[in-house]
């Protein structure tokens, strides 16, 4: 009944006041929802549009990465093919200095070479006259010690050899002919002067092994001396066409 | 008479030009929204129409329903079913029911109209 007051009383009673919020808020409720959805119209086929453009995107990123996928195969083959090469390179490297080092080992011993370097110098001569022995051969040297001494020198890598300064060659020929000895048709007589061009220390011990070249020498009453050289030069071979 | 319907006009022109975007989960509380609001709208003019209308129970019915049609609303999305369907369903037949009884109301009113005219021309 106060209301009736009220409303006549006022220009807006309580009642009216109520239900002008009321409409109010359900105005606004409604023209809300009418703006969301347009809203949503609206943007729904820019949506579409972004989502196309995505979609286009997200292709052409696979495709991208595809595309660096095969690339990084092939550069993974590539490299798998360079280091093959650099491998085989390598040993054919390593071969080739192996195949020069022989070489240079073979023209040494050839004589094609000048040899020079450390070596080892090995005297062989006749023993002392023995008034008790009867067969001189007993005390000279033959041509079968100076094989033994050479046969020696080169099983312990000698280089390059001489025998009273003639270089032997690969095809060299020594004859035993009375008390000389004859190297690729030139007399030696003794003493024989056999210089190696090596490792001055392997030949000598070689030399030196017990029972080995020396000691056998020694035993058929051969004087020997072994030294060794700082510097021997040997010069090559004059080819005689 | 006319209040009403300006205050309806002004908070639909303030609601197209308010221009906040909510994130799409809570676009059911708004459907739900907009029901219980039309519901209790027509409530209240039923009962205005019956001569039962009561302030107290308008506006309590008013904020009431919208906050449980949120509140139904929120407890469906957290617990993964659709509750929100019951208030709309609920809201929806009792606007229908309440729409059909105003227009038997103003068509009884119309009738009586037209017998008293016939009546006394």
């Amino acid at each position: 009944m106060s209301n009736k007051k009220n409303s006549k009383g006022n220009f807006l009673s309580r009642k009216q006041f109520e239900l002008l919020i009321v409409c109010i808020t359900t105005g606004f409720i409604i023209g809300y929802s009418y703006n969301q959805a347009k809203d949503n119209k609206m943007s729904s086929p820019l949506n579409s549009q972004l989502f196309a453009q995505e979609d286009s995107y997200r292709e052409e990123l696979i495709e991208q990465q595809e595309r660096n996928k095969e690339l990084a195969e092939e550069s993974n083959r590539l490299q798998e093919k360079i280091r093959e090469y650099e491998k085989k390179f390598a040993s054919n490297e390593n071969e080739y200095e192996q195949l020069v080092e022989e070489a240079e080992d073979l023209r040494l011993l050839l004589g094609n070479l000048t040899g020079e370097g450390k070596g080892i110098r090995v005297t062989l001569q006749d023993g002392e006259y023995d008034p008790t022995s009867v067969n001189p051969n007993d005390y000279i040297v033959h041509e079968s010690h100076v094989f033994k001494v050479l046969n020696e020198l080169k099983i312990s890598g000698a280089q390059a050899i001489t025998i009273n300064g003639q270089r032997l060659m690969a095809n060299s020929f020594i004859q035993c002919n009375g008390p000389v000895i004859t190297v690729d048709g030139k007399q030696h007589p003794a003493p024989f002067v056999i210089e190696a061009v090596g490792d001055s220390a392997t030949l000598s011990a070689s030399l030196n092994l017990k029972g080995g070249v020396i000691n056998q020498l020694l035993n058929e009453n051969i004087v020997v001396t072994v030294e060794e050289n700082q510097k021997l030069i040997m010069s090559k071979v004059k080819v005689e066409s | 008479m006319w209040l009403p319907f300006l205050g309806l006009l002004l908070g639909i022109a303030f609601g197209l030009l308010t221009n906040i975007q909510i994130p799409t989960v809570y676009e059911n509380y708004l459907s739900i929204a907009v029901l219980a609001a039309l519901d209790t709208l027509f409530g209240g003019i039923r009962a205005q129409l019956q001569q039962v209308y009561d302030d107290k129970v308008f506006m309590s019915g008013f904020f009431f329903n919208i906050m449980l049609a949120a509140g139904l609303a929120f407890l469906g999305v957290h617990l993964g079913v659709d509750l929100y369907l019951a208030a709309i369903f609920a809201f929806g037949v009792r606007l229908f029911q309440n729409i059909a009884i105003i227009r038997r109301i103003l068509l009884t009113k119309w009738d009586e109209k037209r017998h008293k005219k016939k009546i006394y021309p």
